[in-house]
């Protein structure tokens, strides 16, 4: 048995708007294995988006555990948490989210900056990234010169320049259209073949195929696919 | 890729935020500069005046006067009771109690004429003593010189009675040449020679010997004002003016040392208002350094969260922002030193009647550029620590 990258226990996230609380994530728990590729699915305001910016240290949860590989993400220091994204997460995110004014290779190089290597071997590593998603030859281009399935390449070898364990995809083809979306899908596939673990979400069922295992998502609520039987998994009741 | 390639990229790629941002710091450091460099250069002709006229002291008629008031303003000063000079007062001069301290006496005679149509003030003096006080007096062409020789020293030369120097404003005015002829006062004068530029309002005047101008103006023995120097320039001026007065009642004695530090006082106020112009100024364009890195931060939210979500710690982003306040600091504030040394030296003379060159202060570019972009960075500091305090998750709207 794989050893568990992703360990969620008991997860919940309450937001305060207007007075009101709104609970975006009712104690989720799941695990997720080294070298798994999995999508999480679900309507809009499922929760999905929430959890996986919990998943990315970005956002603490009201309540629960997240561990990643056997890291208690929020027992860390805000500090440490940017230099655990660094060293262990890739993300890509909807839309691209590319920094408009640095070209296709400077942006992939953006999770480097912070490191202690040279300029030369930065430039070397993200070089050989974009050759990999098959931009080698748009290097220097600014993303407003790229098609979309090029800035989505661009996202995804952003995401593994610093040769992360661990990928985390919000959407990511979302804004492509049918064929392209297929072959950024592949290139996933190709990822997690090579060893990344893959979580992405989604809500295009298109995609689940590429992907090993699929989670559904609903009001907060983790669901599980397995065997192809839609099979509700409440770890705890609400 | 680093943290200064990012900022600088940002600021190449985004050149009408960085202009915009720069104009605010060219203007604030020229302004301040410039107006530096003209109180500069005010001390400097004021501090040249009075190595120049420190030990002059100048004997004016002495008049009783009131001001003249309407409405709590005054309107006018009053003159009556005019005493006259003459030049029977001279020898008073080497009889007083202070004779031993005077080195040169300058009677001279001024009066309005008109040449052609157009009106002059004609300065009658007695040539030696005059340009011998004045050796800055320096003429630029003189008749009947051969080619080769050099013009002559003005305190040596003997100006003939039918004989005029014209100054080189009067002789543009005027158009008055070397060798003309020329009529004032139904009287047919030559023009000996014209003088360099002074930049004062000396090159507006025409010497002649004064007896010729005080029989041309009907005016004998009368004098406007004698000009006195003593031999020294830390002589007692003061005590100089009082041993005069004494033995010439009828005349007021004002040192030069004094009138220039009246200069003084006025160059003081206008360095007041210079310095509070500045701040005011400086404090315009630290507004606008920060309401324009606001706006920038609010604009790169999204921005700012990838940075985040990518490993980059607060004390990163806040390296981003500050550097690219530093960058746009150091261009604009070298560019607005520059102008302002610029503007200070061609304008400057006129704004402030400089006789002289504002000099250019090479020695301030440093401290303009390091104060303008310590300034900068600390007006920054709210901007870049509200970018470093983003919830990355708020910033990439996971929320």
């Amino acid at each position: 048995m794989s050893e568990i990258m992703i360990s969620l226990k008991n997860i919940s996230k309450t937001y305060t708007s207007m007075g009101d609380e709104v609970q975006a994530l009712r104690s989720v728990s799941f695990d997720i294995f080294k070298g798994e590729s999995v999508s999480v699915m679900g309507h809009s305001g499922s929760g999905k988006s929430t959890m996986l910016s919990i998943i990315g240290a970005l956002n603490p949860p009201t309540s629960g555990i997240i561990e990643i590989d056997g890291i208690d993400l929020y027992k860390l220091s805000a500090e440490k948490r940017a230099d655990f994204r660094r060293e262990y997460l890739g993300f890509v995110f909807q839309q691209f989210q590319l920094i408009p004014y640095l070209t296709a290779i400077e942006n992939v190089m953006l999770p480097l900056t912070t490191t202690k290597r040279s300029n030369k071997e930065k430039r070397e590593m993200a070089a050989e990234v974009l050759k990999r998603v098959g931009l080698e030859k748009k290097m220097n281009r600014l993303p407003n010169q790229l098609s979309g399935g090029e800035q989505e390449r661009v996202a995804i070898a952003r995401a593994i320049v610093n040769e992360p364990p661990l990928i985390l995809a919000d959407e990511p083809t979302g804004s492509l259209d049918t064929k392209t979306g297929d072959e950024i899908m592949e290139l996933f596939q190709e990822l997690n073949e090579d060893g990344l673990t893959v979580l992405m979400v989604t809500h295009n069922p298109d995609n689940v195929r590429y992907l090993k295992r699929t989670i559904m998502m609903k009001d907060g609520i983790l669901f599980q696919d397995q065997d192809g039987l839609v099979k509700p998994i409440v770890t705890k009741k609400v | 890729m680093n943290i200064f390639q990012i900022a600088f990229n940002n600021l190449r790629r985004r050149k009408v935020k960085m202009l915009f941002l720069m104009l605010g710091l060219v203007v604030g450091i020229a302004t301040v500069v410039a107006f530096q460099s003209i109180i500069q250069g005010m001390n400097l002709d004021l501090g040249n005046r009075i190595d120049e006229l420190g030990a002059n002291a100048v004997i004016l008629p002495r008049s009783e006067g009131v001001e003249a008031h309407y409405g709590g303003a005054m309107t006018s000063d009053l003159t009556f009771d005019v005493k006259k000079l003459t030049v029977d007062d001279i020898p008073k001069i080497y009889e007083s109690s202070v004779a031993e301290y005077i080195n040169i006496v300058s009677p001279k005679l001024v009066g309005a004429v008109k040449i052609g149509d157009q009106n002059s003030l004609l300065v009658g003096v007695e040539t030696k003593s005059e340009f011998t006080q004045k050796p800055w007096f320096t003429l630029k062409e003189q008749v009947d010189i051969k080619p080769g020789e050099r013009v002559s020293d003005l305190a040596l030369i003997n100006l003939p009675d039918d004989s005029i120097i014209v100054g080189a404003s009067a002789s543009k005015a005027l158009g008055l040449q070397i060798g003309d002829s020329v009529n004032i006062n139904d009287k047919q004068f030559r023009v000996f020679g014209v003088l360099n530029e002074l930049g004062s309002e000396e090159d507006g005047l025409i010497y002649s010997n004064l007896s010729v101008v005080q029989s041309l103006l009907n005016r004998p023995t009368e004098l406007s004002m004698i000009e006195i120097s003593a031999y020294c320039n830390n002589c007692p001026i003061e005590e100089i003016a009082m041993g005069i007065e004494e033995v010439i009642p009828n005349g007021r004695v004002i040192s030069m040392r004094q009138a220039a530090l009246f200069r003084e006082e006025t160059i003081e106020q206008f360095s007041a208002f210079g310095y509070a112009l500045s701040g005011m100024v400086l404090l315009i364009a630290a507004l606008v350094v920060l309401t324009t890195m606001l706006s920038s931060v609010n604009e790169r939210t999204r921005e700012i969260g990838i940075f985040r979500a990518v490993g980059f710690r607060k004390f990163h982003v806040l390296s981003i922002i500050f550097l690219e306040v530093g960058m746009v600091s150091i261009l604009g504030s070298t560019i607005g030193y520059f102008l302002g040394i610029v503007a200070a030296r061609y304008a400057g003379p006129y704004l402030a009647q400089i006789s002289g060159e504002i000099p250019f202060q090479f020695g301030w570019f440093l401290p303009a550029v390091l104060i303008s972009t310590g300034l900068s960075i600390l007006i920054s500091l709210y901007p870049a620590l509200k970018a470093a305090r983003m919830d990355p998750a708020e910033a990439l709207r996971f929320i």
